[in-house]
């Protein structure tokens, strides 16, 4: 379970980019974090995985509170949990089955186990034939599937998604959906975009956030411009 | 092994500074700790050699040596002493320039001295004896051993702290070359560094390829100055044995019993120097990296 209490975000500069929210995600639950580029989605992705500190209020991971955490328990927690970042973070040297690799190197298994884990998530992405390239020779949304790859290896029960579809054409944008439908009701899953279709075809619990406050939180919601 | 070849493929240049550097160093110290040790050998050699010799005048009769002989024996403070005829000094000289038939030719054993090599009980009866034989009618010449010892216990001793001295300058400078070397690899491996950092790898997760990478330097830069010293040491075997000749064995300190042997190098001293020289290497490697990641990654 994920728990956002009265959290506000301001940055140093001044600028505010989440003003006192609160929500709850339960465990394997399906969610959509939409809003207008700036509202926010990509902070409260940041603050779940402490790649920041609220400024103020509390969040709650598996009813621990995450914010007075120290180095090594960060490094568990992150462990717990895969995300697929807006700007890939794949690595060009690395052919894809090293770059996937990378991401269970940490959690201590045997290089067998590894690479068990690595072909099972790549023949679940479509790219069991592409193990070998190197990121350079993928399309955007080969590059996309990896990045979701490497976020759904191993025993990572959260997957938060910034803007997975973000730059993809509507049928690659579909195939990447089907992937994370997938893993519904698996794992707690949250994908933050802005795509109208995807958020209103699959009619999960959408929260809107606008100018860092809840706009609306609905169950089955969907997703007005 | 495959993420450490990577890494050195990527960053050829740095990867050779940092072996360079170590080889440098550890070469350079080597070429030092056997300097150094083979003085201590020769030192030891010298000590255990008589540490008086006198020279008899040639017209002195042998009874007038040994009279002097007894009186020295009858002051209890010698250890040794061996008379010398002067036939004896004729083989000795004829088996050391057997090689020179011209110096053989000119050379009997007239005109060659008789002598007395004497070691005494401790090394402060060495000045007295060779002052009383100085005065005794008969004597040429008295060859005194300290002094030749003292100097050369100077030599070592200022070779010593040289070699130490040097030693240091050369670590601190191959650190510096490491943590900058390292800190130019850390700087090309941000962002796997990050990405690392948020997929929840530990700091030492993180730093473990570097310090893996300097230990390994540490291993083939040792490996290297060891191979190249003596590969240039048995070249040269020749050359030392005719400076050296006579000299049977000298001992690495006191540590013969153990066969350890400078010259000629044993092959338990050989294993003893590649240990001695991969384990700092690998020590230097590991603590040069160690400081740089530690300055670096956070």
């Amino acid at each position: 379970m994920i728990k956002f209490d009265n959290v506000t975000k301001k940055f140093p500069l001044g600028n505010l980019a989440l003003d006192n929210i609160s929500f709850e995600i339960d465990d394997n639950e399906f969610l959509f974090l939409v809003g207008p580029s700036g509202a926010g989605k990509t902070t409260v992705i940041k603050l779940i995985i402490r790649e920041m500190l609220p400024s103020a209020g509390s969040i709650f991971v598996d009813s621990e509170d995450i914010t007075d955490k120290n180095f090594r328990q960060i490094e568990i927690l992150r462990r717990s949990m895969g995300v697929v970042f807006q700007d890939f973070k794949i690595l060009p040297e690395k052919n894809v089955f090293e770059n996937i690799a990378l991401a269970l190197t940490v959690t201590k298994i045997s290089n067998r186990q590894i690479k068990q884990e690595v072909e099972q998530v790549l023949s679940l992405v479509g790219l069991a034939d592409k193990k070998l390239m190197f990121p350079l020779q993928l399309s955007a949304g080969e590059l996309q599937r990896v990045v979701i790859a490497r976020a759904i290896s191993g025993k990572r029960n959260i997957i938060l998604a910034d803007e997975p579809t973000g730059n993809l054409d509507p049928k690659t944008t579909w195939e990447i959906m089907k992937i994370f439908k997938k893993l519904e009701g698996k794992k707690t899953i949250l994908i933050a975009t802005h795509n109208v279709d995807v958020v209103n075809s699959f009619k999960k619990r959408v929260i809107s956030l606008k100018n860092g406050r809840i706009a609306k939180d609905q169950r089955k919601g969907g997703y007005e411009i | 092994m495959s993420e450490l070849f990577k890494s050195i493929r990527r960053t050829p240049y740095q990867s050779l500074a940092s072996l360079l550097i170590l080889f440098f160093t550890l070469f350079l110290s080597l070429f030092f700790f056997n300097l150094t040790a083979f003085f201590y050998g020769i030192l030891s050699y010298i000590e255990a050699k008589p540490q008086v010799t006198v020279y008899f005048q040639t017209q002195t009769s042998e009874k007038d040596i040994f009279k002097i002989r007894d009186t020295v024996v009858k002051s209890g403070k010698t250890a040794s002493v061996k008379y010398i005829s002067k036939e004896e000094a004729l083989k000795i000289y004829q088996e050391l320039n057997k090689n020179n038939p011209l110096l053989l030719e000119m050379v009997s054993a007239d005109i060659l001295p008789a002598s007395l090599e004497i070691s005494t009980k401790k090394p402060e009866h060495l000045s007295e004896i060779a002052e009383y034989l100085k005065k005794t009618a008969g004597v040429d010449e008295v060859e005194f051993q300290k002094t030749i010892v003292d100097r050369l216990l100077l030599v070592t001793n200022v070779l010593r702290k040289t070699s130490m001295f040097i030693f240091v300058f050369l670590v601190l400078i191959s650190f510096m070359v490491l943590m900058t070397t390292t800190a130019f690899k850390i700087a090309l491996k941000k962002d796997e560094i990050e990405l690392l950092r948020l997929l929840g790898a530990s700091i030492l997760d993180i730093r473990k390829p570097f310090l893996s990478e300097g230990v390994f330097f540490g291993f083939c830069g040792g490996t290297f100055a060891w191979s190249i010293f003596f590969i240039i040491f048995f070249y040269l075997q020749p050359f030392l044995n005719s400076y050296l000749y006579g000299i049977p064995r000298l001992p690495f300190y006191q540590f013969s019993h153990y066969n350890l042997y400078v010259w000629p190098p044993s092959l338990y001293y050989l294993a003893l120097v590649y240990f001695l020289t991969i384990f700092f290497g690998m020590l230097i490697g590991f603590l040069g990296n160690y400081l740089s990641t530690s300055k670096y990654i956070k």
